[in-house]
């Protein structure tokens, strides 16, 4: 319950953080928990502060703090760094008792690809991208190797509604990258694959005042390894999004899963905030 | 696709890069009719007509390479979400002589005013709302005594 009581209230602790951050205006209809085929601006910052916390079995949990800065080079070129944090508190030999450390820095660059906008709000939009997991982390929480990573994703916006397809493979190239979703440690490749569809609560209709915009988002987002373990999670989430912030709030549910060695899952709750300078 | 085709053209395999351009052009075609037809989507194809009869009230199309003072109405397509008010926002503002921009999302209306002895150019403008992320369809004045600030 000391663990719980201290996972709460750190979660509380990072959650107050990420609202300090705010400062000027703001983000992306973005799902919550997978890449949307988004692109910042040229010259224009997007910092991204996600809190999330994962529930295990016997009372086993683990609390991240990703800290996502992303930055449009060109047009349909960005760069993007993600870092994240984490504190475990874990039983033994994880990292356990509310153990701190950083996790691996992901840099990304994204190419547009696709870009059809097909009416005053409808737009198709594609994208791939590459990069790496850096050696980075610290106390448990990261690997010992550069692990490269491709992808791409494809975005469709259709009036009230949004629908994401994502891939991503992810070259493992050391024994100890540290994966959240199985509590601890793969050595093979893996592959990442989500779906997402967002339904635009409110306002029914766009009209010429700057209201913010309510969305309904469910996604399925999936990891398997080349060694055949895999989890899927549904994760049901809200997302405000406003011309000068946008927060999210969201739980992440096991639906099936084969994982060697690790405590099962049994939910996560996601609290963001994104902005753009 | 215009990424793709560059490098094609750069590594001097024309006849590949031909290839590439058409399945490209092909699977881009063969894609878009099935996510539109997937979606149901009743796209607006003319936003411009649909905002004429509705709130806003368009004059001529204008073609002039530079815009003189007034007020203008640009027709853009793509702003799906609040956030792409502040991109046109920022965009904008980087173009001396063009103030007071107004997004309106439902039409795809974005009415800018054009003040001062600097006359923006058109070219300024669609790249301005291209580097915002969305697509410039045209460029109209606005009937001086309907338009809004």
């Amino acid at each position: 319950m000391t663990a719980y009581r201290r996972a709460r209230a750190t979660l509380i602790s990072l959650v107050a953080a990420a609202a300090c951050h705010v400062a000027t205006p703001a983000v992306a209809q973005e799902m919550l928990s997978m890449p949307s085929a988004t692109s910042p601006s040229p010259g224009v910052f997007i910092p991204r502060v996600q809190a999330r916390a994962y529930f295990y079995e016997e009372s086993q949990t683990l609390l991240e703090q990703d800290v996502r800065l992303e930055y449009g080079i060109a047009r349909d070129l960005s760069v993007s760094l993600d870092l994240p944090l984490y504190e475990g508190f874990f039983d033994d030999p994880r990292p356990s008792n509310g153990e701190f450390g950083l996790g691996d820095l992901e840099a990304i660059v994204e190419l547009r690809v696709l870009r059809e906008d097909l009416g005053a709000v409808d737009t198709l939009r594609g994208a791939i991208y590459a990069g790496a997991e850096l050696p980075t982390g610290t106390g448990g929480f990261g690997s010992d190797g550069v692990d490269p990573c491709v992808g791409g994703v494809l975005t469709g916006i259709f009036g009230r509604n949004g629908f994401d397809v994502a891939a991503r493979w992810t070259f493992v190239t050391d024994e100890s990258p540290f994966l959240p979703t199985f509590a601890g440690t793969t050595t093979d490749d893996y592959a990442n694959i989500d779906l997402g569809y967002a339904f635009r609560l409110y306002p029914e209709a766009y009209g010429e005042e700057r209201v913010p915009a309510w969305y309904a988002t469910l996604e399925l987002n999936s990891i398997v390894t080349t060694g055949t373990e895999y989890e899927v999670l549904l994760s049901p989430g809200l997302l405000l999004e406003a011309p000068t912030y946008a927060v999210e709030l969201g739980v992440q549910i096991p639906v099936s899963s084969d994982v060697d060695d690790a405590p099962d899952l049994r939910v996560a709750a996601v609290v963001g905030l994104r902005l753009i300078f | 696709m215009k990424q793709v085709l560059s490098w094609n053209r750069g590594n001097s395999s024309l006849h590949f890069a031909v290839q590439s351009r058409d399945i490209a052009t092909t699977l881009r075609i063969a894609l878009l009719s099935t996510t539109l037809a997937l979606s149901g989507c009743a796209t607006t194809p003319d936003a411009a007509n649909s905002a004429s009869s509705d709130s806003i009230s368009l004059g001529a199309v204008d073609t002039a390479s530079t815009l003189t003072p007034g007020k203008y109405a640009l027709v853009v397509f793509g702003m799906s979400c609040p956030k792409c008010i502040s991109n046109v926002d920022l965009q904008l503002a980087k173009i001396t002589g063009v103030a007071h921009p107004k997004v309106d999302m439902k039409h795809g209306i974005v009415t800018i005013e054009v003040i001062g002895p600097e006359q923006p150019s058109r070219e300024a403008l669609f790249r301005a709302i291209g580097d915002a992320g969305f697509t410039l369809r045209e460029i109209r004045t606005l009937k001086t005594s309907e338009a809004k600030p």
